[in-house]
């Protein structure tokens, strides 16, 4: 009877053992390929980054402006510009100033 | 009686024979367990040596020359204020074969001809024949690259290549430097933070702005056109915290060309340069009067002569009208040349001396990058005082001028100036006292709005600008040269102010067909630059580029301060 639980012991913790083994790597496996997963996708971002800041590049759009929006845009001074809040459905307009005081 | 005793023997003897039996099966038992954990202990031990060697082994990838290039050439990507690349280190694979190491050539041979079937497949095969290494595919698109991978075949060889790219070209040239060959960085930031650029992959994120910079940089440019400079350079600060939003130094050059780069003009003007910036430094003249309770702005100055003498040589204003009786408001206002030499006089070298030390101004500056000028050394006594009280014989760079401004706008408190963002918020110390700033600040903004001053045309309505102009003769050997360092010291908005631009135009010349446009609100246009002075050049410039920046500035900004 002690041989039959000694030798059941030893054999369920073998079998524990290489269960618990089994899914440490298939979870190490999961975590190394997200992790693949993960720099590539980062790289791939900072490659769309680097395309979109170059052909947003502010060299880029003036020469857009100029090209497609010459007339259409114009230049607005600090005093045409206003700051916008809704507070209680009721809107209020502030003046913009370079102190980033409101004045209403 | 002998048998008795035989008898009592033999009992003995099976007594003893009981217990070794029974000491017998003990050890059966035991030696059983013993031995399995024997077995569990050597598998263990087995186990523990393999994994101990798997974790303390080196990649066989480390050996490979393959990623030594890739180690070399690591580098951490520097970003603006935004998140807009200033330079990236980017890669490209390159895909070579090994003819030796093909598993199945014509298993190989047919699904390299279903990736790039444009190949010339019969002189591919030439090369697996001559069982000599060869580069298959360069710089490979990601897609092709995912498919040849696939393969799993081992003669496969990507060699990943980078390159360090700067998207902005010459926007940034003077602060992002240039690395060589060996990707050792040689100038600016790339060779200041050479070390954690290369060890830290980390990006590194920098105080300056894009789009403002590429607005700034636009206005100098088309003004060395118009004034015909030699270069100029500008930065633009926060006063409070010392970041650094642009810094342009004119001529640059595109990092992308590698160029090795000889010529002296293409200094750093506003960091390496060291110039003699003239009437600048009577703010702080004033400033140091205040600072240390001498002088009030309506401290009154009588009988100021037209001319005075010092060591042989003489001191003059530039304005013969100047009224013999000025406040010390007002000569800062009119650019008194002999006022601020008795406000200085009145100071004394030592407190003088000991408040452009305060500022930063006559010692050599803590930056981030390496081209730092040193300004001139000299020794004090009462001519240097004279003349350095109205910004002559007294060196320093566009730097520490802008920082020196920032500390006497911002309220007296020292700051460092600094490209790189740094999450945490620097302690303030206040090192100006008597309300310094209150009483500078206004007469600053009297410069621009008054018709006694130097620089209406960068009275830009709402951004409520304040500075000092400074023009300067620049020191050629044996004493100065007909060309001019016309500098503008402005702070804005000068009634809480936040930033500080300053515009140095190095030698620049008069234009005849440019049309100036009175900023009174009176609509006048005034053809062809008068003179050749500040107020005429570099403050033009100053309020075209708070023109353009202004609205940025304001709505954005002001988020974010």
């Amino acid at each position: 009877m002690i041989k039959f639980i000694v030798f059941t012991l030893l054999f369920s913790l073998i079998v524990g053992t290489s269960l618990i083994k089994k899914s440490t790597k298939d979870l190490d496996d999961e975590i190394y390929s997200t992790n693949e997963n993960l720099i590539f996708l980062e790289n791939r971002f900072k490659d769309s980054k680097l395309e979109f800041d170059y052909l947003s590049s502010s060299e880029r759009l003036l020469k857009y402006q100029k090209l497609y929006f010459e007339n259409s845009l114009q230049k607005k001074s600090l005093k045409e510009l206003n700051k916008i809040k809704i507070s209680d459905n009721e809107i209020i307009i502030y003046k913009l100033t370079i102190s980033g005081d409101d004045e209403q | 009686m002998s048998n008795r005793s035989n008898k009592f023997v033999l009992f003995e003897n099976d007594d003893d024979f009981k217990y070794d039996k029974k000491r017998f099966n003990i050890n059966i038992r035991f030696n059983r367990i013993a031995f399995i954990f024997f077995i569990f202990f050597i598998i263990s031990l087995i186990y523990s040596i393999h994994l101990v060697h798997l974790g303390s082994r080196k990649s066989n990838l480390s050996t490979n020359n393959q990623t030594k290039i890739i180690n070399i050439l690591q580098r951490a990507d520097i970003v603006d204020r935004n998140g807009n690349f200033l330079a990236k280190t980017v890669s490209s694979i390159d895909i070579g074969i090994n003819p030796i190491e093909i598993i199945n050539q014509k298993k190989l041979l047919l699904n390299l001809r279903y990736i790039f079937p444009e190949k010339n497949y019969d002189l591919i095969q030439e090369k697996f024949k001559n069982k000599k290494f060869f580069w298959f595919e360069k710089k490979i698109s990601e897609e092709n690259y995912e498919k040849i991978m696939v393969l799993g075949d081992k003669s496969i060889k990507p060699q990943e290549k980078l390159t360090r790219i700067y998207p902005q070209k010459n926007l940034f040239s003077h602060i992002i430097g240039q690395i060589d060959e060996d990707n050792i960085g040689i100038s600016g930031l790339e060779k200041s933070l050479d070390e954690r650029l290369k060890e830290n992959k980390e990006t590194i994120k920098l105080t300056v702005d894009k789009n403002i910079q590429f607005l700034i940089r636009e206005e100098l440019v088309k003004f060395n056109e118009i004034f015909k400079s030699k270069g100029s350079a500008s930065i633009l600060m926060d006063v409070n915290n010392g970041e650094i939003i642009s810094l342009v130094s004119l001529p640059d050059f595109d990092l992308n060309e590698r160029k090795n780069i000889l010529d002296k003009n293409f200094i750093n003007r506003a960091t390496k340069g060291v110039y003699e910036l003239g009437s600048v430094f009577k703010t702080f003249t004033l400033a140091a009067g205040i600072h240390e309770g001498i002088i009030e702005p309506e401290t009154e100055f009588k009988n100021l002569e037209k001319k005075i003498y010092c060591g042989g040589n003489s001191i003059s204003e530039y304005d013969n009208e100047i009224p013999n009786n000025l406040t010390a408001e007002q000569i800062l206002i009119r650019s008194g040349n002999i006022g601020s030499v008795r406000i200085g006089q009145a100071i004394g070298i030592e407190k003088f001396k000991k408040f452009m030390t305060q500022l930063n101004l006559i010692n050599s500056i803590q930056f981030d990058i390496e081209e730092v000028g040193v300004p001139v050394s000299f020794k004090w006594g009462k001519c240097k005082l004279a003349t350095a009280s109205y910004g002559h014989g007294i060196t320093t760079t566009i730097l520490q001028l802008a920082n020196a401004y920032s500390i006497i706008v911002n309220g007296g408190y020292k700051i460092n100036p600094t490209l790189i963002k740094k999450n945490i918020k620097p302690e303030r110390k206040k090192i100006l006292k008597n309300n310094v700033s209150k009483k500078i600040n206004p007469i600053l903004r009297k410069i621009v709005t008054t018709k006694e001053g130097t620089a209406s045309l960068a009275n830009i309505e709402g951004y409520d600008v304040g500075g000092k102009t400074g023009t300067a003769q620049k020191s050629a050997a044996g004493g100065y040269s007909k060309n001019k360092i016309n500098t503008f010291a402005s702070v804005f908005p000068s009634s809480n102010p936040k930033f500080a631009l300053i515009v140095m135009l190095d030698e620049p010349k008069t234009n005849s067909e440019y049309i100036y446009n009175y900023r009174d609100g009176s609509g006048i246009k005034y053809k062809g630059t008068p003179f050749n002075t500040a107020g005429w050049t570099a403050v033009e410039v100053v309020g075209q580029i708070i023109e353009k920046i202004g609205p940025i500035l304001a709505t954005k900004y002001n988020e974010v301060y």
